[in-house]
């Protein structure tokens, strides 16, 4: 067994590797990120997860219910560290299995993986904890600069194979869209069972959230709803308007922590950006890790301080210009696990169930399914300059919109509170008393 | 800040039926000999002693950062406590909640300003309002105060002890005193007011208009005995009489689920929160008590994106004080405690005037959740 399997068994086990170990594993993710582009090219299939911060057995729940390392192919949209218990060992395992797996799993960074920030939510205070010096804090601190900004996913099929799993519920299978139809969308729950699936083509689709009832607490209770009334209405609205004719065709999905900036009208100058620091206060690579869809027209203030809010007519223009089928963004906690906006043109993902242990809300993982007549269609690592010329775009209608790929969520709860050990020293002030 | 009152210190050496029903299954077995019992209640103490120290700490920490000016909440922190610094979430709210209760108090204080007041704090723990109202007295011509605090035992030694040792409050205290201004703080368990014959509060004039504060106190209470407490003032007290209540509201969504179960298992039981779980029953609450010439309640997410409570230039004061990453945690957390009003007499109805707090459309989709 290599050291580097030893540590990652050791972290799988929640137990913090020593510092020289933390020092050289920072070293080798980041000769080995260095080499990677802003926007890292990814091959369908993946699955794609959102938020994870420091929720160490919630990880190994995703993990469990989306496949392990390497047999999965996993892309993290960032904020891997801070409020949880376990920044260190979720981040330490993650980069871990980077090292080890560097073509099964893509990190890409989120605004939590910043200096800044993490002296405010919490993953400084756990380095100091556990190290008693700020050393590990300061060696992850200059891997997060190195992190990629984005991911392309290239390759994934608009025809989502239906899963051969049982309905959750038996009544609700008889509502649902035949085998035989074309599935844009299945929410799986964490035992692999069928909650709903929903066909391309009908008029009639119902948003999913519905049916995530079935896993915990009610969808409509009125936390959700009192989430900002610019976020709209929670779950997917799958699109109608997509070419059901012309299967395995999509475009490439973007995948970025936060969301658009005005300063980035292409993905080629994502690509142009200078990366690796700090996390700016404004720019075009602070808005790409801070921003958030929002139900407005055009760009507006963020209440967050940084970044910007941007509404459908932004989204759909830019996944138009650059041949995208959607954009698949987390950094906003959702309660349902995931929620589709603007016609499916953008889909936030949140893998943090039960929020900082006190927001009971799911998470879910998103599956791209691999389109077989593209596949290996682009290499990993530095992603081709210059996908997005217009020409072919030309030929498409005025801001048509491309054929989203088939996407497969798996909503699932927290590990089980007996499992985790949680600290005895527990946070104070979670409530107002 | 309230603290929690210590409802198991009270029950030590008491045989015959413990209070089992509402406590949220953290029984005690009927057989267990008294050292035990006795430990496990010192244990019980000793988390209720932490969480009021969470309150004064959050205080501290918003004073800290620029949220609150309060140069007294130093005064009363526990010996040798290093400012904590709190989530961004934690001192917004700590912020609006006592912004809004100021609000309150200052507008009451304000009318009629030659008429004397009186303001009964249930469960004031290291509370500093008299001392910051004071400090505001002359320039805001407020009335004159008899300013009650009631908390119990282990907490009122506490802060009498903190007011005598700082000369900086008991110079204040003293100068308040010249000006008409008499703080007067009370050992009291509030269960007692319940009884056939309740011990007297002394110095509390039942003639003067009088606003009654619980700041997350009555919640602790059984339904029942909160609502006799209540009944206690409305009955003894003839005149004007306000409330001003901040709570926590909707145990029944999934954030409330887990709120309800992270608090029970630090041994923090919210009694009173089933029954007054949304605004409207808040409101409802309010009226059947006797303060019903006037009831209002919002959301602290409604109240911190209201101007009449927050103004456009202290959100923005309050925004650049941090980043606040969490702006979904927020809307949760800020909608799941409430600041609640209500009335008898007309004198409030014109100091509360314009703070609109009349049910919403947006309160329609509590009424599915009971």
């Amino acid at each position: 067994m290599s050291d580097l399997d030893k540590a990652i068994a050791q972290l799988r086990a929640c137990r913090p590797i020593p510092e020289i170990q933390v020092r050289e594993l920072c070293y080798k993710a980041r000769e080995l990120l260095m080499e990677e582009g802003n926007v890292v090219s990814v091959d369908a299939p993946v699955t794609i997860c959102g938020d994870i911060h420091g929720q160490f057995h919630d990880l190994m729940e995703l993990f469990r219910v989306g496949g392990d390392v390497p047999d999965t192919n996993y892309l993290f949209m960032g904020d891997f560290v801070d409020r949880g218990f376990y920044s260190l060992e979720s981040f330490l395992l993650l980069l871990c299995l980077k090292v080890r797996y560097p073509d099964r799993i893509t990190l890409i960074r989120g605004n939590h993986e910043s200096r800044q920030i993490t002296t405010v939510y919490g993953f400084y205070d756990e380095c100091m904890r556990k190290y008693g010096s700020a050393n590990v804090w300061r060696y992850c601190c200059e891997v997060f600069d190195y992190l990629a900004l984005g991911a392309l996913v290239m390759g994934a099929a608009t025809e989502l194979q239906p899963s051969e799993a049982a309905f959750a519920d038996a009544n609700s299978q008889a509502t649902m869209p035949s085998d035989t139809e074309d599935i844009e969308i299945e929410i799986l729950n964490a035992a692999g069972q069928v909650l709903s699936r929903f066909p391309r083509n009908r008029n009639q689709q119902k948003p999913p959230q519905q049916d995530t009832s079935q896993l915990s607490d009610p969808p409509n209770s009125p936390a959700q709803d009192q989430t900002p009334a610019r976020n709209g209405a929670p779950g997917t609205g799958a699109t109608s308007s997509s070419k059901g004719s012309t299967p395995n065709s999509g475009g490439a999905v973007l995948c970025v922590h936060g969301g658009l900036s005005p300063l980035i009208d292409s993905i080629d100058k994502i690509r142009l950006l200078d990366r690796k620091q700090e996390v700016p206060h404004e720019g075009a690579m602070c808005d790409l890790l801070w921003s958030d869809p929002d139900e407005i027209d055009g760009w507006g203030l963020s209440p967050r301080g940084a970044g910007f809010l941007f509404g459908a007519d932004i989204v759909k223009c830019f996944n138009h210009k650059n041949d995208l089928s959607l954009i698949c963004r987390a950094h906003q906690l959702v309660m349902e696990g995931f929620k589709e906006m603007f016609d499916s043109t953008i889909v936030t993902v949140w893998s943090a169930p039960n929020y900082c242990y006190r927001c009971g809300n799911v998470a879910a993982i998103l599956e791209l399914g691999e389109d077989g007549s593209n596949a290996g269609y682009a290499p990993r690592s530095n992603g081709e300059v210059g996908r997005s010329h217009g020409g072919v775009l030309a030929e498409r209608g005025a801001m048509e919109q491309r054929a989203g790929p088939g996407r497969r969520y798996r909503v699932f709860d927290a590990a089980p509170q007996d499992g985790r050990g949680m600290p005895a020293k527990k946070p104070v002030a979670d409530y107002f008393l | 800040m309230a603290s929690i009152p210590n409802l198991n210190s009270l029950r030590t050496g008491r045989r015959g039926p413990r209070l089992r029903g509402g406590r949220g299954g953290r029984a005690i077995p009927e057989n267990d000999d008294s050292s035990h019992v006795e430990a496990a209640e010192a244990g019980r103490d000793k988390v209720i002693q932490q969480t009021d120290n969470d309150a004064s700490s959050s205080r501290l920490s918003a004073v800290a950062l620029g949220y609150l000016d309060d140069p007294y909440a130093p005064v009363f922190a526990a010996q040798g406590e290093q400012v904590v610094r709190r989530y961004p979430i934690i001192n917004r709210g700590t912020y609006v909640r006592t912004t809004a209760i100021d609000n309150l108090v200052k507008r009451f204080l304000q009318h009629d300003p030659n008429q004397r007041k009186q303001i009964v704090s249930l469960g004031a723990g290291s509370d500093t309002r008299f001392w910051r109202l004071w400090t505001d007295a002359a320039s805001a011509s407020f009335a004159e105060v008899e300013y009650h605090e009631l908390d119990f035992e282990a907490n009122v030694n506490q802060k009498r002890a903190s007011t005598r040792q700082s000369l900086f409050i008991s110079d204040m205290t003293q100068k308040a005193e010249k000006g008409g201004w008499r703080y007067h703080l009370h050992a009291l368990d509030l269960r007692n007011l319940t009884n056939k014959s309740p011990p007297p509060i002394p110095n509390l004039d039942p003639e003067l208009p009088t606003l009654i504060l619980s700041e997350c106190c009555l919640c602790y209470l059984p339904p029942d005995t909160a609502t006799s407490v209540l009944q206690y003032f409305t009955m003894n007290l003839k005149g004007l009489l306000g409330l001003a209540l901040y709570e926590p509201i909707r145990p029944l969504d999934a954030f409330g689920k887990t709120m309800v179960s992270n608090l029970a298992s630090r041994g923090i039981h919210l009694q009173t929160l089933q029954r007054y779980g949304t605004l409207e029953a808040q409101r409802q609450r309010l009226r059947l008590a006797g303060f019903n010439d006037g009831q209002g309640v919002r959301d602290v997410s409604q109240m911190y994106a209201s101007e009449t409570w927050v103004s456009r230039a202290e959100r923005v004061r309050v925004e650049r004080l941090e980043w606040l990453d969490e702006v979904e945690e927020w809307q949760l957390l800020a909608s799941h405690y409430c600041v609640a009003w209500g009335w008898r007499g007309q004198g409030f109805g014109e100091a509360w005037q314009g703070l609109e707090g009349s049910r919403t459309s947006s309160e329609d989709r509590d009424d599915g959740l009971g």
